[in-house]
């Protein structure tokens, strides 16, 4: 399609499995040769959402676009463009693991023996065995080779590393960066956060049916606070007061403190003049901004904020 | 302590036999908590297997004597066993000279209690040995303290109690049903006897494939070949020929109960046990935890391009089910054609209840109609198996997982379909080939016109076999959680009608809900086509209106 228009739209999509709300109101956009990042809890709906985008299940309410068509009623055609690796990847045990990539390669009718046998050797695969005597991981292998070695224009993997070790996690970021320079665009969906950090270009944030938060990293970095160590041959002062400065305290004769994204240009001039000896700066991890959807948000909030609020006091 | 048990019992597992205990109790920590958790886990499927082998003794045992009421029957039913046929099927036939209920029981019966009792410890076995590795679950157990033939050992003891339980509730069924105090221990000690040899050989099997599924196949070979090599012993003479003797089926069937009554056959069959038993321990030490004797057989590194079409697939997913279905099938039949020409011999004694099964008043050709429809009704349990597959692949993902391919619905559901049903007949055509050469076999007279009338009349039942399937698959598209029971549920309805309905005060319409009994009973009636003609309407209507519920319904809602 003209990738003007975005690859995937998803607007208000609600999805109920009984009395259980597993989409609600999820709204999800997801540019052309992107790597976007689905991040969120096991039961937030990542599965559901895939599903719908599949056209194996109907949202109840909502409206979604892939490739600018509908993927209940033109399934078939959109197939032809995607992959997919299930979350929990149950192949035929009586099928080799060979037999198993290339039915999904015959199928999507785009044969390649070479990208095939190559993956095959960079995951570290027997073909040969029969898929029942495989164990979890080694069935992953086999989905994301047989979703790797298609050529496509969209991936869409369900926690696609849930079961690989590291070894193999590396390979699977490598090829993904292939794949991405060839202009594939993917759905990563994950709740493992420094596989997304690493790959994605953009994040969208689910809870509960929701998006709660979507952007690129730069932009989602931007509301939330990066950590500062510094040393200094004059003392810190009243930099606690300062507007966006959280939980400043002392260390081992270095100052700790968060600061608000927008707020570190003022925060470096103002410790410009008290001679910086050393200075590290953490950017948030996905882990931080997880905890401000997931975890006791509110919790850390006040623990984040409770030291500084003396030093408010004292100004 | 146990700390310093578990690390040198970890460096002790390669090829080293270390001496790295003491006193000999403790590689076997932990069994009885182990003993405890199989006994928890799995009391329900316990208590089918114990009180279904027990049910299967006292139905033999009682059944008999309702099928032949005085000695005129049985002397005439005595020809089943001792004929070479009869003999090839269930034993050496001893005592059919001078037959009696009791003789009658272990002769021609007490052999599928005994193979019932072997299959229950052989999957009592591998389910707590080899399956349990598979799954990883070995794993976590061997990682507490627990010694390393704790639970080979934990499973030997249940399994072993389990056969004794079932053995005593088999010699209950003899006894009450009034045969001799002997005889009847005999039968139970050697269905004991029976299962702890395959016990024994199933612990050693366990510990060769690295798969659940092969070690159940190396065992279940090991008792389909005892029972073949037993085959072709028994058939040429009366007793067997020294060929029964290299069958352990055989030596529990030449302890002749309630004729000879000998007991020292039994020695092979528990030393046997033993040393099997004794070989999956020593077995099991040269062995890592999860890995196998046998290197795993491989496949083919690349599939077959017809592998990448949905028939290609749906064939490939049902295949194994089918295929099993049908060497079973095959068999059974040829086994009830060969009977023909007993019951053309018996026709004349045979007690009413039994005659009343047959329509017409040819009671050969009454025989070779039931038979027909019994099997249809078989074939027609496997084409429900086959749907219960397909039903499978959803429940489990494989059928989301395939679908993310471009293949329509109706294209998935169609292959299937077609793969179910062209199954379906073409194991149809074989019982009927089956039976009729069975019947051509063994009849002195008239076997090819006999081999036409069963091809005939097992063909003529496929619109019957059809509907049933509509059904389900109709059943498939709209409510998918019913299809699976109420197919079996209509199998079972067909079974029950076609053999006893004649025998039941039931009203009408109770007997149109069998979509066996509109067509008409060949060979002892006329071909009706009426019936063929709107019972297949049915069957592909039902498959019409599943493939459309299947095209607007969602995928992998279970």
């Amino acid at each position: 399609m003209t990738p003007s228009h975005p690859l995937i739209t998803a607007e208000g999509l609600v999805k109920s499995f009984g009395s259980v709300r597993a989409l609600d109101g999820l709204d999800l956009t997801i540019a052309h040769g992107e790597v976007h990042g689905f991040l969120g809890p096991n039961g937030a709906g990542k599965s559901t959402t895939i599903r719908i985008l599949l056209g194996l299940l109907r949202a109840d309410r909502g409206a979604v676009r892939m490739f600018g068509r509908d993927p209940w009623k033109d399934a078939v055609e959109l197939h032809r463009r995607l992959a997919y690796v299930p979350g929990d990847v149950e192949i035929w045990p009586h099928l080799t693991g060979g037999e198993v990539i290339d039915m999904f390669l015959r199928l999507r009718g785009s044969y390649d023996a070479r990208r095939r046998n190559a993956l095959i050797e960079r995951f570290d695969l027997d073909p040969r065995k029969k898929t029942r005597t495989y164990s979890k991981g080694n069935r992953q292998k086999v989905a994301l080779i047989a979703a790797l070695a298609a050529d496509v224009d969209l991936l869409l993997l369900d926690e696609p590393t849930a079961g690989l070790d590291p070894l193999m996690e590396a390979v699977f970021q490598e090829v993904i960066r292939e794949k991405r320079a060839d202009g594939v665009s993917v759905l990563l969906s994950s709740h493992i956060l420094s596989q997304v950090e690493a790959l994605s270009d953009r994040v969208s944030i689910i809870r509960a049916g929701r998006i709660v938060e979507s952007g690129s990293l730069t932009e989602l970095r931007h509301v939330t606070r990066t950590t500062i160590e510094v040393e200094t041959a004059h003392p810190v002062g009243d930099l606690g007061g300062m507007e966006g400065v959280h939980g400043l305290r002392t260390e081992a004769g270095r100052t700790v403190f968060d600061v608000d994204g927008d707020r570190v240009p003022q925060i470096m001039t103002a410790l410009a003049p008290r001679e910086v000896r050393s200075l590290v700066a953490h950017p948030p991890t996905l882990e931080q901004l997880l905890m401000r959807h997931y975890g006791h948000a509110a919790t850390d909030e006040a623990a984040a904020d409770a030291p500084a609020s003396p030093d408010d006091a004292k100004h | 302590m146990s700390t310093v048990t578990r690390a040198s019992e970890h460096t002790a597992h390669g090829t080293r036999s270390a001496p790295r205990t003491r006193s000999g109790s403790r590689p076997l920590t932990g069994t009885l908590a182990l003993a405890r958790l199989i006994v928890r886990v799995d009391r329900i499927r316990a208590l089918v297997w114990v009180l279904g082998v027990g049910a299967m003794g006292f139905y033999f045992a009682h059944a008999i004597q309702i099928i032949a009421e005085d000695d005129t029957a049985l002397a005439s039913l005595a020809g089943l066993y001792a004929d070479p046929v009869g003999r090839m099927m269930v034993g050496p036939g001893f005592g059919m000279d001078d037959p009696t209920h009791e003789r009658f029981f272990a002769a021609g019966y007490a052999v599928f209690i005994y193979i019932l009792g072997a299959l229950m410890s052989i999957f009592t076995v591998v389910r707590h040995t080899r399956a349990d590795e598979q799954a990883g679950r070995a794993e976590l157990v061997r990682a507490n303290v627990v010694g390393r033939h704790a639970t080979l050992t934990a499973t030997l003891l249940v399994t072993a109690g389990l056969v004794l339980t079932a053995s005593a509730l088999v010699l209950v069924g003899a006894l009450s049903a009034g045969y001799a105090w002997e005889g009847s221990l005999l039968v139970a000690t050697t269905a004991a006897a029976v299962g702890l040899f395959f016990t024994g050989a199933t612990a050693t099997m366990a510990q060769l494939g690295e798969s659940s599924r092969s070690a159940t196949a190396l065992s279940g070979g090991l008792l389909g070949l005892a029972y073949v090599i037993r085959m072709a012993g028994d058939a040429p003479e009366v007793g067997g020929t020294a060929l029964s003797w290299a069958s352990p089926l055989g030596w529990a069937q030449q302890t002749a109960p309630y004729v000879d009554d000998l007991w020292w056959p039994l020695l092979p069959l528990a030393g046997g046990a033993a040393v099997l038993a004794g070989l999956g321990y020593w077995l099991s030490t040269r062995r890592d935890v999860g890995a196998g004797l046998l290197p795993a057989r491989l496949g083919r590194a690349e599939g077959r391009p017809s592998l990448g079409t949905p028939l290609g697939l749906a064939l490939r997913s049902l295949l194994g089910t089918l295929r099993g279905w049908a060497i079973a099938l095959v068999l059974t039949s040829l086994m009830f054609g060969s009977y023909a020409q007993t019951m053309l011999d018996s026709a004349d004694s045979l007690p009413p209840e039994l005659a009343g099964v047959f329509v017409g008043e040819d009671i050969m050709l009454g025989y070779l109609a039931y038979i027909a429809l019994f099997m249809a009704v078989f074939v027609t349990a496997a084409g429900v198996g086959s749907l219960q597959q397909v039903r499978g692949e959803e429940a489990s993902g494989r059928a989301e997982y395939g679908l993310s391919a471009p293949i329509s619905r109706t294209a998935w559901l169609g292959a299937h379909l077609t793969i179910t049903i062209a199954g379906v007949l073409l194991i149809l055509v074989a019982v009927g080939a089956a039976m009729g050469a069975g019947a051509a076999l063994s009849l002195e007279e008239d076997g090819a016109s006999r081999f036409g009338d069963l091809l005939a009349a097992g063909v003529l039942k496929a619109p019957a076999v059809l509907s049933i399937l509509g059904v389900v698959t109709a059943l498939l598209g709209w409510l998918p959680r019913l299809a699976v029971p109420v197919g079996w549920l209509l199998v079972a309805f067909s079974a029950i009608i076609g053999t006893f309905g004649s025998l039941l005060e039931l009203p009408e319409f109770v007997f149109d809900m069998d979509p066996f009994g509109h067509l008409a009973e060949y060979p002892v009636e006329a071909i009706a086509w009426e019936p063929v003609v709107w019972l297949t309407a049915i069957g592909a209507a039902g498959i019409a209106i599943g493939l459309l519920g299947w095209r607007r319904r969602e995928v992998g809602r279970i």
